[in-house]
């Protein structure tokens, strides 16, 4: 049978819609939809108590948003949290996942140690973490203590509180890495180090040569996926110091949440929300732009 | 065996597990369904009430989880009274309430009668989303509005509108150990002590040695408008034209508080509390007075040590909290005559009262000596006559309508000074233009 | 089954090889005891009076130990029926998002089609606007749609989820194509190639993803505590917030109710354990 090139593409778009049908429809209506409803949004004043009065405000919204100290002291503070959450937790992540991978006796046990963390709500972790920093009985002054050092108030210190922060965060999303980087660190053949050793290549050439490259998609997507989240910091900021002391913790979507949620602002909340979308668009573009240079697919 | 059906087999053995437990766990007693029929001839029966049974529901943030048990035993006999009425109870917990509580407004789902703390009154208020119970209090031959707390009562009416029948009240008391004032050797705090007579006995009660603080009393909005008002300061005048937050008074006032934990080290800074609550340092014998609400009788009463409570101490002047809970009807609510005999009910009256005080489940917000005889009678503490003493002195909150903002501003501007980033005058300067921003 | 041999290297030196060994191990029960120590300290206070709570310096093991918390929570709470609602949801969130966002995955990875790149960046930006923004919209939703207060609405939102087509594509990308080409030659249909090969040359990450989705849902707070109008539908989270109380907290109670909700949770992660760790061997198909 004498197939014409259309037919061959009418076949390969039906297979299009049979797989991307059901998840793109759904993702439209129950995630797309609200997003552009709170597009709109920006360019209104909306107080969801009186839901059927809109006001008109052009870009009034955005113009506010500029001037406001809050809003910049909250990306300033997103960004640190940042730069000191994505190095620390990749690194850490892809450290553990590599000892994971090992035969190791009682395996199973540390691995289900480290994921513990992840699998926990931040309420339950955050007051535990808030009794380990407190500066007078907490675990951590206490050994900082025994090498002679006194350490910092912590959660009650604007210098410190962040840092304290980030430490949980990481403490609570290795496993989350850990686990994206093992199951692709599993799907790594045996033979190809083999080979290497073979060839003679030392630990270190085995991990740049061949697990490397190899983990570079899963690298890619936990980096993308990490930045994406990490700039939506919240609840633990939340529950740890509620942006306080005096907003040295403050971040994008703790502004978000108050103007939305306890101010009655809700235009000027998705702004803000937009704005930050923008931000993280433009990393992800550029990282995906990037990628093609690092990342090899087979 | 491929994951999907692996974790379908966990997932039905789990199923399967918390069904068992549903089988077996105590089951939370629902209100009861009233049945549909009309009622009898004869029976006394509210003219009122409309024959075809109404639903309504009703939003709370203070049943859950230790008073719902009450709160089922008085719809009990609110529906054996209108057996037509089912109350359907929503539970959020403070924390969340309003947040929730503003989006199914937004959606359109609105509870029919629901509970508003003061301070959020005045936004939903002001909103127009509270319904006017003036009409159907004029109406009601049953009900003789004296019979609220007038303080309480005159709370919830806005702009001439009885917006909200007030259902409970609270007050701020100062709270003190007698075990560590008797170890001390220093007589107890009266009523007409000042901050200074606190301070006094604080410096010798506070002891670094075993860990015990003198006094607490949060340095926050709250307590802030009140220590002010304590030194003849106001934030704004009435109609809110005039902001004088940073007058010299409401300076000092400030600066008080601020002396308590910098100068005078009688009360802990919130890094040296680190996380734990004043109530839970109270608790654990390591606070000797304590500035807080009357909620916390049912916390202390199991303590190993011996406390009590007076009015708490002023500056110039007297001035102490008072703290009302309403039950407002939605302004929109399809059933607000069914909705109005439930708030009527729920707060005024005598059965539900007693329900109240028996399990220690609040104050309501009624005159009648007789109820307070048995609330006065409980112990501890025993000076509960200082609750009722304290009224005298109620100060009001500032409220305006961007109230969230302004409590949010001017906490931060407090943080600041406790961190020593600002000094009070140049934090209350701040918070003037916040507040005129605000005002605009 | 693929280890990285770093340890059978080590141990070519016998000395080296014992001192690394041990070192590692260290390594590892030091990350366990970080990992694990706030959990301890979660049940420790789950097990404790009221009066030791928060007592400081804070006491490791409870003396006296007690179940009354637990207790308490099961005459407070209808936990068996929170649980059962947690459980269905979460359990038809997972499977939902197992198979729309996998067979999405496979449209990406494997058909080159016009505006691939495009729809998939839309995938991605729905990651990137907080959700606490389209909450509301979406609420609002419900209401025209009538899915307040069931378990529809409850699931529906938290099937079409982003992150799991992004994960399982960048899986799929990386399968190599010889697997396919075989049957692609032998006019096999895509959907045949993808239940046949892709699958179940896919499950660690269909595990994983299986976890991360359930945990989502079950962890899930906000958007529940929206949409429940009643005791009956309440999901385990939203139940227990109310255990957090106003102006005071009994901590030793939170934590119980911590417990009750992380331990399903735990169960599920060590069952499906056995699929992350299983890889697959592909040296045999190679060459």
């Amino acid at each position: 049978m004498k197939v014409t090139i259309q037919q061959k593409v009418l076949y390969k778009y039906m297979w299009v819609v049979f797989f991307l049908f059901p998840s793109l429809a759904g993702l439209i209506v129950f995630l797309v939809v609200p997003m552009l409803a709170s597009l709109v949004l920006t360019f209104f004043e909306w107080d969801p108590l009186i839901p059927t009065h809109f006001t008109f405000l052009g870009l009034q919204n955005y113009l506010t948003m500029a001037k406001d100290a809050d809003f910049w002291a909250a990306l300033r503070h997103t960004l640190f949290f940042i730069t000191g959450y994505i190095p620390l937790v990749m690194l850490t992540g892809f450290g553990v996942a590599l000892l994971m991978n090992q035969k190791l006796i009682g395996r199973t046990f540390f691995r289900g140690a480290s994921f513990m963390p992840v699998i926990s709500a931040w309420v339950a972790v955050a007051l535990i973490w808030t009794w380990i920093f407190n500066p007078k009985f907490g675990i951590v002054n206490y050994l900082l203590g025994l090498i002679g050092i006194t350490g910092p108030a912590w959660l009650y210190d604007p210098n410190w509180a962040m840092p304290a922060i980030i430490f949980t965060s990481v403490w609570k999303d290795t496993g989350f890495v850990m686990v994206l980087f093992l199951s692709s660190l599993q799907s790594i053949p045996h033979e190809y180090y083999e080979a290497a050793a073979l060839d003679g290549a030392d630990n270190w050439a085995k991990v740049r040569y061949i697990t490397l490259p190899l983990l570079s998609p899963t690298i890619f997507f936990t980096l993308t996926i990490s930045l994406i989240n990490s700039f939506q910091v919240f609840d633990q900021v939340w529950v740890m110091t509620k942006g306080g002391p005096a907003g040295a913790t403050s971040v994008l979507v703790e502004q978000i949440v108050n103007n939305a949620f306890r101010y009655g602002r809700m235009g000027y909340a998705a702004t803000l929300s937009w704005v930050l979308f923008l931000i993280v668009f433009l990393v992800t573009i550029i990282q995906n732009r990037t990628q093609k240079s690092w990342v090899t697919y087979e | 065996m491929s994951t999907k059906s692996m974790f379908f087999r966990s997932a039905a053995l789990l199923l399967a597990f918390s069904i068992l437990l549903t089988a077996c766990a105590p089951a939370v007693t629902p209100p009861p369904v009233p049945s549909s029929e009309p009622p009898m001839e004869g029976q006394n029966v509210i003219e009122t009430a409309a024959p075809e049974p109404v639903e309504i529901t009703y939003y709370t943030f203070s049943a859950a989880p230790d008073h719902l048990k009450e709160l089922n035993q008085m719809i009990e006999i609110f529906q054996a009274k209108y057996p037509n009425i089912t109350v359907k109870v929503e539970t959020a917990p403070f924390n969340d309430y309003f947040t929730k509580l503003q989006t199914i407004i937004a959606g359109g789902t609105a509870p029919d009668v629901f509970e508003l703390n003061y301070e959020n009154f005045v936004t939903y208020a002001d909103k127009g989303l509270l319904l006017d119970l003036s009409p159907m209090l004029q109406a009601d031959t049953t009900l003789n509005p004296n019979v609220y707390s007038e303080r309480a009562n005159q709370a919830f009416s806005y702009k001439g509108m009885q917006l909200g029948l007030p259902a409970t009240f609270s007050t701020v008391m100062l709270f003190y150990n007698k075990d560590l004032f008797d170890k001390a050797g220093l007589a107890y705090p009266t009523a007409d002590w000042t901050w200074q007579d606190a301070v006094e006995a604080g410096k010798k009660l506070t002891d670094p040695a075993t860990g015990v603080w003198g006094l607490y009393s949060g340095v926050q909005f709250w307590e802030f408008y009140k220590k002010a008002a304590q030194n003849n300061c106001k934030f704004f005048n009435e109609d809110k034209t005039q902001v004088m937050i940073n007058s010299p008074e409401c300076v000092q006032a400030l600066q008080t508080m601020v002396d308590f934990v910098k100068t005078d080290k009688v009360m802990p800074s919130a890094a040296e509390m680190g996380g734990q609550s004043d109530g839970d340092m109270f608790k654990a014998g390591k606070l000797a007075m304590d500035v807080t609400g009357i909620w916390m009788f049912a916390a202390y009463k199991d303590v190993p040590f011996k406390w009590d409570i007076t009015v708490e101490p002023g500056m110039d002047a007297k001035a102490t909290h008072f703290f009302a809970n309403a039950a407002s009807i939605f302004a929109a609510s399809k059933h607000s005559q069914e909705a109005y005999e439930w708030v009527k009910f729920f707060t005024s009256d005598p059965q539900m009262a007693k329900i109240r005080i028996d399990a220690g489940w609040e104050l309501p917000a009624l005159r009648d000596p007789a109820l307070f005889q048995d609330y006065l009678s409980q112990t501890p503490p025993s000076n509960r006559q200082a609750v009722i003493d304290s009224l005298q002195f109620a100060v009001v909150p500032p409220v305006i309508v961007r109230q969230s903002e302004m409590q949010d501003g001017i906490n931060k501007l407090l943080d600041q000074v406790m961190l020593g980033e600002l000094t009070p005058q140049q934090a209350l300067d701040q918070a003037k233009l916040l507040i005129e921003g605000l005002l605009k | 089954m693929s280890e990285s041999p770093f340890l059978k290297n080590m141990s070519s030196n016998r000395l080296g090889g014992h001192l690394s060994k041990t070192v590692l191990y260290i390594l590892l029960i030091l990350g366990a005891v970080v990992m694990l120590t706030p959990f301890a300290w979660m049940v420790s206070t789950s097990l404790k009076n009221s009066e030791y709570v928060l007592s400081m310096p804070p006491q490791i093991i409870p003396s006296p130990a007690t179940l009354s918390s637990y207790r308490r929570i099961f005459s407070l709470y209808p936990i068996g029926r929170m649980l059962f609602n947690s459980l269905f949801v979460a359990t038809l969130a997972t499977l939902g998002q197992l198979i729309t966002c996998s067979m999405a995955a496979y449209a990406f990875a494997r058909i080159k089609f016009r505006g691939q790149n495009l729809i998939f960046l839309l995938y991605l930006a729905t990651l990137m606007v907080p959700f606490q923004v389209t909450i509301t919209p979406l609420f609002i939703m419900m209401r025209i749609f009538g899915w307040i207060n069931t378990y529809q609405g409850l699931i529906l939102p938290g099937v079409f989820s982003a992150f799991g087509t992004f994960m399982l594509r960048q899986a799929f990308l990386t399968i190599p194509r010889e697997y396919e080409e075989a049957a692609y030659m032998d006019g096999a249909s895509p959907l045949t190639i993808f239940s046949r090969i892709i699958l179940p040359l896919s499950k660690p990450t269909l595990a994983t993803l299986s976890v991360f989705a359930f945990m989502g849902s079950w962890n899930a707070f906000l958007w529940p505590l929206f949409l429940v109008r009643e005791e009956s539908m309440m999901t385990l989270p939203v139940g227990l917030a109310t255990l957090q109380g106003r102006w005071l907290t009994e901590w030793n109670l939170v934590m119980a109710g911590i417990v009750i909700t992380v331990v399903p949770m735990l169960l599920l992660y060590l069952f499906a354990q056995k699929y992350l760790v299983q890889g697959y061997v592909m040296s045999g198909l190679k060459g």
